[in-house]
Parts: structure tokens; sequence; C-alpha cells
């Protein structure tokens, strides 16, 4: 991990910063720290017409989402209990999307992403939304290696836009779901 | 006016739709064309669709929009719209137009809302092939929900394409791929 996320004093801004938002986030850019991950995801094309089109395989950096470190500085940046539920790393080609209202069944929860995804352009789309009922959406454009961390009610929503058919690229991200106890 | 005087035979497959060609005579046609574009547009996006839309032309006063309401919903054509698909008697129509610019695009749905009974859309674009997107496909959906695409319909100008609504009509429009605009007149058949 970038060691910055780290420090006390950071530790305490992040925390005041993710209780600042309409709907509670925070954007960590340069997350982790060199570019050695390699991504080499054992992926499966999974399909709900009207719900998703995507690749699923399990999430890259899956022990690093598990660990007690991690689920620790999280509770640290969000002042959450939180509990480690599941994670995945999902694909979005060219015509791949989600919807907003596969999540409908969602209780309340923190979505956890990390962006692998590498040369991307805007009007591609493939962009992370996150929806609560009243409040502007939140949109979230590729970059990669931030982790995004958003708090999510009961009724809120997510979700990775459509991606263009003229993508010369691939969105592609760790997705990991913490219940709130 | 309208062309077309009959509907040709309803397809079963993947659910029940037919293309209805050469619908407007040619001056119905220019004086529809120039109405449409005089109208503003709004941009309008969601995570399911990208694209521009009219205000509601379901009872705007309007003499070349007036022509076109009753092309599309009067009683001869409702009767016949419902004699092709066997379906309840239709009551009215609601109508307003959309135009897909580059990038634009509708993904799979089922069109399922409360009354709507026929879907249409009339083709008012020229230019659209297979290169430059905005065909309509038309899928087979599994119980599992995995698609199989049935047809890509690439729409022509002056054509009506009409589907019978249901939890099996499942289609979408294709990403626009070229600087084209897509016009179209779309609504549905109401019981």
């Amino acid at each position: 991990m970038n060691f910055y996320y780290l420090e006390e004093s950071t530790l305490s801004n992040l925390n005041r910063i993710f209780l600042s938002g309409e709907i509670p986030f925070l954007r960590l850019s340069k997350f982790l720290e060199g570019d050695a991950v390699e991504v080499n995801p054992n992926q499966e094309t999974k399909e709900k017409i009207g719900f998703y089109r995507r690749k699923v395989g399990p999430a890259v950096l899956d022990e690093v989402w598990k660990s007690p470190e991690f689920t620790d500085f999280l509770k640290k940046i969000t002042g959450l209990n939180l509990g480690f539920r599941k994670s995945n790393n999902f694909s979005y080609s060219g015509g791949d999307y989600s919807l907003l209202h596969a999540e409908e069944l969602e209780k309340k929860r923190v979505v956890v992403a990390y962006d692998f995804t590498k040369s991307w352009r805007y009007e591609w789309g493939g962009h992370d939304m996150y929806s609560s009922p009243g409040k502007d959406p939140l949109i979230c454009s590729r970059d990669f290696g931030s982790l995004m961390i958003v708090k999510l009610e009961q009724g809120d929503l997510s979700c990775t836009r459509y991606t263009s058919l003229m993508a010369k690229s691939e969105v592609q991200l760790d997705q990991i779901i913490y219940d709130i106890k | 006016m309208r062309k077309a005087k009959q509907i040709p035979k309803v397809k079963k497959n993947p659910f029940p739709y037919v293309i209805v060609n050469d619908f407007l005579d040619s001056n119905t046609l220019d004086l529809v064309i120039d109405a449409l574009a005089g109208l503003e547009y709004d941009f309008k996006e969601s995570d399911l669709f990208s694209y521009w839309s009219s205000i509601d032309l379901t009872d705007i006063d309007h003499p070349a929009i007036n022509i076109l309401r009753d092309d599309l919903g009067d009683s001869s054509w409702r009767e016949k719209v419902a004699a092709s698909f066997g379906s309840k008697k239709l009551s009215s129509i609601d109508m307003a137009a959309y135009v897909y610019g580059l990038g634009d695009f509708l993904l799979p749905h089922d069109d399922q809302v409360e009354g709507r009974v026929i879907a249409y859309s009339l083709h008012l674009t020229p230019e659209i092939t297979k290169k430059t997107g905005g065909s309509l496909n038309v899928f087979n959906a599994s119980k599992e929900g995995k698609s199989e695409l049935i047809e890509s319909i690439i729409p022509k100008f002056n054509s009506l394409i009409l589907f019978e609504v249901s939890n099996r009509s499942w289609h979408q429009v294709s990403e626009i791929m070229e600087d084209i605009q897509r016009l179209t007149v779309t609504g549905w058949y109401h019981s």
C-alpha cells in the first residue's frame, strides 16, 4: 500500500472527507505502490439479460481484501465496523454492462473497487455509478490504480455503465463488498 | 396519409413482430420529417440508455404531427394491428421522437409497463447500415437470462416496426458507431 495512506494524520483526514459526502465515498489514487500486480483472472462470461453482461472471476487481490490489515484500514477511514462478504474481479469489454436495478435486494454495505483499467478514454463509458434516492448520482470514471470506497444504504444501487463497442481496451476491476455490522 | 394498406404476416420468433415497409406516402413523410426537425430534443442518459428525446407528442396540436398520429393510431389501423397480433382491442397510442447520435444506445429491455400491448417505431433515417449501428436487435432469453441474438434488424427508411410487449420481448438499439442521426417516432398501443 502507498505509505501515505497509512499515516495517522492522513487516516484522520480521510475519515472526515468520507463522512462529508452526500453519498459517503473516498477515492484514493495510486493506492498500491509500484506496478507489480498482474491481472490474470480466471474469468467466465456471465449474463442476465436486462441486468448485466460481463466477465467474472476471483478477485486478483483477494488475499489483500480479506486481510485483517486492510479491514482495519477500512474501519479507520470509514469509522464503520465492517465484515468482509465477497470479492470478485469483473471485466467489461465493448458491449458489456451492468444496470442499477441488479442490486435491488442489497442491504447497507461498503463497496470497494480497485481499478486495473489501463489506457482508457472517457467517451468509452464503462464508469462506475452509485445511486441513492433523492441524491445526485456519484460517477467514478476509470483511473488505473485508484481505490474507490463507497457507503451504500439499503435501496442504494451501483453499476458499471455500458462499455462502448469502440473501446480499444477493457474495464478491469476488483470489487469487494463489506457488510456494515 | 398512410401508404401501407396492409400489415404483413407477423413473425413469431423470438416474439411476435412485423415490419411494415413504406408506411407513409412521400408528401406526409416530408411534412413529418420537417416537423420533427423543428422540435427541441433533450439529451437523456441513464444506466440503460443514451439518446435525445422530444417532448411527448401524444397530445400536441401540430398539423403534421396530427396527421402522423392519425396514421399510426386511427381506429382502422388500430384494428389492423390488433388483428395481426391477435391481441385485445387497442384503445390509444402514445408517441415521442428520439434521436440517437454517435455513441448513443439503448440496452436490452422488454418494454413491459402496465397497459402497453404493442410497441412501434417508425424509422426516418435513410442511411442506417450494419456499419453505422442503430439496428434493432431482438433476443431470445433463456430462463437463466442468457441472451441469443435472433435478428439484427437494420431499419429501412419509412418502415414501421411493431412488436408485442411481453416478458419475452427483449430488444435493444445497438450503439451508433458513425456520425449519423437515427430518428424515430416511437411509442405503444395501449389496451
